[in-house]
């Protein structure tokens, strides 16, 4: 074969890969275009509303990266959200704070692993056996309130400060997905067990040949999303000041968008977890402006939808070439 | 291109004289003096012998070449040396295309004759695929044109081509697996009944008909069987069987015979030749030049993407049509036997076929595709669903699993290069997937060492481009290979197992990774190669083990000299 030499216009461009930051400029563009058509927007006020209506999701998109990444799917988070605030707001009505986020998050860790084991140990379908948990964690939640929102009173005074205090003028609900961004964007860098989710999403049996223990870092990765999907449900109860059993519904479907508007491929081995948030922002922001500018709650879901379709059909273009 | 613009490879093509075979290949001619010659044959053909000269210097004036084809035509037509032969059925003319930067086909003229059998052979890159998947209208050329019957038609889609009757059966079937025989070969105009004036699948007319299909081919199948449950071989006669119901002149078959036993492939041939009496033009695109010698009339070679030389029954050398293949490219010689230091590998958990292997030795298993060689590979590195038992350098080791393998210091290249390598990740990123823990410091990749270890694999092993960020799915398949290499180098592992490593990939690479191999090994390690190519095992090994039926039937050394006949014998080839 010939090799022809292939000139670029821009080579300053193809280095700093503008298409690797679409979701970035997309941000950037909705932004600008919403403090156009109203100068609400950029009101202190709407902005730390953002973030802080961003903070839950992007801890349960961190997680939902992971998945992404290692070739996976899970739908389980939004009822892993709720069982996980609930049983925070049982145990630290009786057992105080930490005791109980801690148990929040065990909760999340635990439907995480069962998701891990049934997917990579028994190979069945992501889809499927996280619709089932999804289903049936949902299930658990009404089983153990019989209904009924959680601790309504007895909560400790520090955790609802935790849901609406702010560290250096920042909410503390912004500062835990950011401190998480930090430490796991390293551990997907920088560790061999960041590099071999990667290898295990990009090609399962080839990462098995290199030696990579594929079942484990699989499973590894639903225990992260559903340790995160609880450290989420904990923030939740804490801004909702209770613990509430139907928390959480849609969020699994939300924070797929996001990570999918981020860039990670749904077949696996692609994705970055600053730019999951990335999209995480992208959905709240939209959702946000679309509020200010008074467009009908109806049409909102019907754009949204459209931002998805468009983000997949562009994901696909780009895997076509 | 390799050669030098004043000195031309002679490839002529004799149609009547006879003389002109390939045997003057490698001769060398002044060009001027060529281009008088060329001109006088084009201007005199009613007496002279016509001579087709395909040569890459008049291939690359398009009007010449135009020129070539046409009187070649032209010549066929009037000469009718041979009945049946004289008809274009299928050809294609100065075709180019090009994917991306690369060019892989460059002016390429192609004609097929009704009632010929044409071989296309060609190294893996050359074009043959592409010039297929042209001819089968599953691609668009970016210039030149096709013309099915000797009319110009531009094919859109498959479909065109279908309608035209030319129909390819690639190397993957398209068969639905889950479907019978008869279900498979009526999909899409299933014979129909009506009940209560409901049109319903007539199930009965549907088996005969597939039936008394399978029964002129000679197939002594149920119909009703599920596809999946057929071997390869059954399977590619129940897709000719399908491509038949159509009304087909021209079949193209896509290296039928790479996943063939002998006598497979003995019925493949008979059909073939069945065909071709009746009329059918068939396009036989393979790499295994004994079946050009055995079947076709005339003989195409493709190097580089354009046509090295195109040959005649009769006219075509096994030794020609490589040198017109390979554009002269010589393998090196295999060198002198290694002295074998210690046992650096044994299998102990089987007693009758136990392999042993041992420093400074390249060990090779020979065995055809179903003969079991491959699992006997796949099964030292922990990768056939079986705990077994190794002696690593003397010690006792317990192997369930590639990841135990690789601790004591085994490498496996997979014969598919997918499971290889993540095709989307970089070199850099591929080449350390092994050895992550090795450069890790305190839980943290060393980068500069990972950087270093990555620039020095790609120039041991000449891996091109040296861009280590680039995606391997970017990479020719001999340089994925190379990466494929590099891993377990990288790791520096002790002993290599290599399945087929040398599948499908360029000469030139061929012979970079044969000398890597023996290096390998000089250096005391110890290597385990299964190839379906005989020769390449005879060039590298030190020891050959011919594997049948899932145990080895022969063992035999370099220092006895190579006995090809004992070996085909010993692998019931």
């Amino acid at each position: 074969m010939k090799q022809h030499s292939t000139k670029y216009a821009w080579p300053w461009l193809r280095r700093f890969n503008l298409a690797g930051q679409a979701p970035l400029i997309t941000l950037i563009v909705l932004c600008l275009a919403t403090a156009l058509m109203t100068d609400r927007f950029i009101s202190p006020l709407n902005l730390t509303n953002i973030l802080v209506q961003s903070s839950i999701m992007a801890v349960i998109a961190i997680g939902m990266t992971f998945v992404i990444i290692g070739g996976g799917f899970d739908l389980s988070v939004g009822s892993t959200v709720a069982l996980a605030g609930c049983i925070a707001a049982m145990v630290m009505v009786r057992l105080g704070l930490v005791t109980g986020i801690i148990a929040g998050i065990a909760a999340g860790m635990t439907v995480g692993l069962v998701n891990g084991l049934i997917i990579a140990r028994l190979g069945v379908n992501p889809f499927i056996t996280t619709l089932a948990t999804m289903v049936l964690v949902r299930g658990v939640v009404f089983l153990i309130t019989g209904g009924a929102p959680v601790g309504d009173e007895g909560l400790p005074s520090a955790f609802i400060a935790f849901g609406s205090a702010r560290f250096l003028g920042i909410h503390f609900l912004v500062w835990v997905p950011a401190l998480l961004l930090v430490v796991l964007s390293f551990l997907m860098q920088a560790t061999p067990y960041g590099q071999r989710v990667y290898a295990t999403g990009g090609n399962r049996d080839a990462a098995y040949l290199s030696g990579v223990p594929v079942e484990r870092i699989i499973a590894s990765t639903y225990v992260w999303c559903g340790g995160l999907a609880g450290l989420a449900g904990v923030m939740l109860a804490a801004r909702l000041q209770s613990g509430q059993p139907t928390a959480g519904e849609f969020y699994e479907l939300t924070a797929i968008a996001a990570v999918i508007l981020g860039g990670a491929s749904l077949h696996g081995g692609e994705g970055t977890l600053y730019k999951s948030i990335i999209g995480v922002l992208i959905m709240v922001v939209l959702g946000n402006s679309l509020n200010l500018l008074n467009v009908d709650s109806y049409w909102q879901r019907v754009a949204i939808g459209a931002v998805i379709i468009a983000a997949a059909a562009t994901d696909r273009l780009r895997c076509h070439q | 291109m390799a050669h030098m613009p004043a000195r031309v490879t002679r490839a002529f093509y004799a149609e009547a004289s006879g003389d002109l075979g390939l045997s003057g290949l490698g001769d060398t001619v002044n060009v001027a003096e060529k281009k008088r010659h060329f001109d006088e044959v084009l201007t005199t053909n009613e007496t002279l012998a016509p001579v087709r000269l395909y040569d890459q210097l008049c291939l690359r004036e398009r009007a010449s070449a135009h020129r070539v084809s046409t009187f070649s035509r032209s010549v066929v037509i009037s000469g009718r040396r041979d009945g049946g032969m004289t008809k274009s059925a299928l050809s294609a003319r100065a075709v180019s295309r090009y994917f991306g930067a690369t060019c892989a086909l460059a002016n390429v003229d192609f004609e097929l004759f009704a009632g010929e059998v044409h071989a296309l052979i060609g190294e893996n890159g050359a074009g043959k695929s592409t010039l297929v998947r042209i001819l089968g209208g599953v691609i668009k050329p970016d210039q030149g044109e096709v013309f099915p019957d000797g009319q110009r038609a531009a094919f859109d889609s498959p479909r065109d081509a279908m309608a035209a009757g030319i129909v390819t059966i690639p190397q993957e079937l398209r068969l639905v697996p889950s479907l019978s025989i008869a279900e498979n070969l009526t999909l899409g105009d299933p014979p129909v009944k009506r009940v209560l004036g409901m049109r319903v699948i007539d199930r009965r007319r549907m088996r005969t008909a597939a039936g008394d299909q399978l029964a002129q081919l000679g197939l002594a199948l149920d119909p009703r069987i599920r596809v999946d449950r057929l071997s390869y071989a059954e399977r590619q006669l129940v897709a000719i069987a399908k491509a038949l119901r159509r009304h087909c002149r021209v079949l193209i078959l896509d290296e039928p015979t790479a996943a063939l036993e002998s006598r497979e492939v003995e019925r493949l041939f008979t059909l073939i030749e069945r065909m071709k009496r009746e009329g059918t033009a068939i396009l036989h695109v393979t790499h295994r030049l004994d079946e050009v010698d055995r079947l076709a009339d005339r003989c195409t070679v493709l190097r580089d993407g354009q046509v090295a030389t195109v040959a005649r029954r009769g006219n075509f050398k096994i030794a020609d049509l490589i040198v017109a293949m390979t554009g002269g490219f010589e393998m090196p010689p295999g060198d002198t036997v290694s002295q074998p230091g210690g046992i650096v590998l044994e299998d102990v958990s089987r007693h009758s076929d136990a392999i042993r292997l041992r420093a400074n030795e390249v060990l090779g298993l020979a065995g055809l595709l179903s003969s079991g060689a491959g699992r006997m590979l796949r099964r030292l590195f922990g990768f056939a669903g079986e705990r077994i038992e190794l002696r690593r350098n003397g010690v006792l080791q317990q192997i369930t699993s590639p990841a135990d393998a690789i601790g004591i210091g085994i490498g496996f290249v997979p014969d598919e290069r997918r499971l290889g390598l993540i095709m989307n990740q970089s070199i850099h990123d591929n080449i350390l997937l092994p050895s992550l823990d090795v450069i890790t410091r305190g839980g943290r990749i060393d980068r500069g060492e990972g950087k270093r270890l990555v620039e020095q694999m790609m120039e041991l092993l000449d891996i091109r481009p040296r861009r280590p960020e680039l995606p391997v799915a970017k990479l020719s398949g001999g340089n994925q290979q190379k990466v494929i290499m590099a891993k377990w180098l990288a790791r520096a592992v002790g002993v290599l197992l290599l399945d087929e490593p040398t599948q499908g990939i360029d000469v030139a690479a061929k012979a970079q990774i044969h000398t890597l191999i023996r290096n390998f090994a000089k250096r005391g390690g110890g290597v385990l190669v299964r190839s379906s190519d005989l020769t390449e095992l005879t060039l590298i090994c030190d020891e050959i083990l011919a594997v049948h039926q899932a145990h080895i039937a022969d063992r035999l050394q370099r220092s006895d000299g190579y006995d090809e006949q004992r070996l085909h014998a010993a692998i019931g080839g």
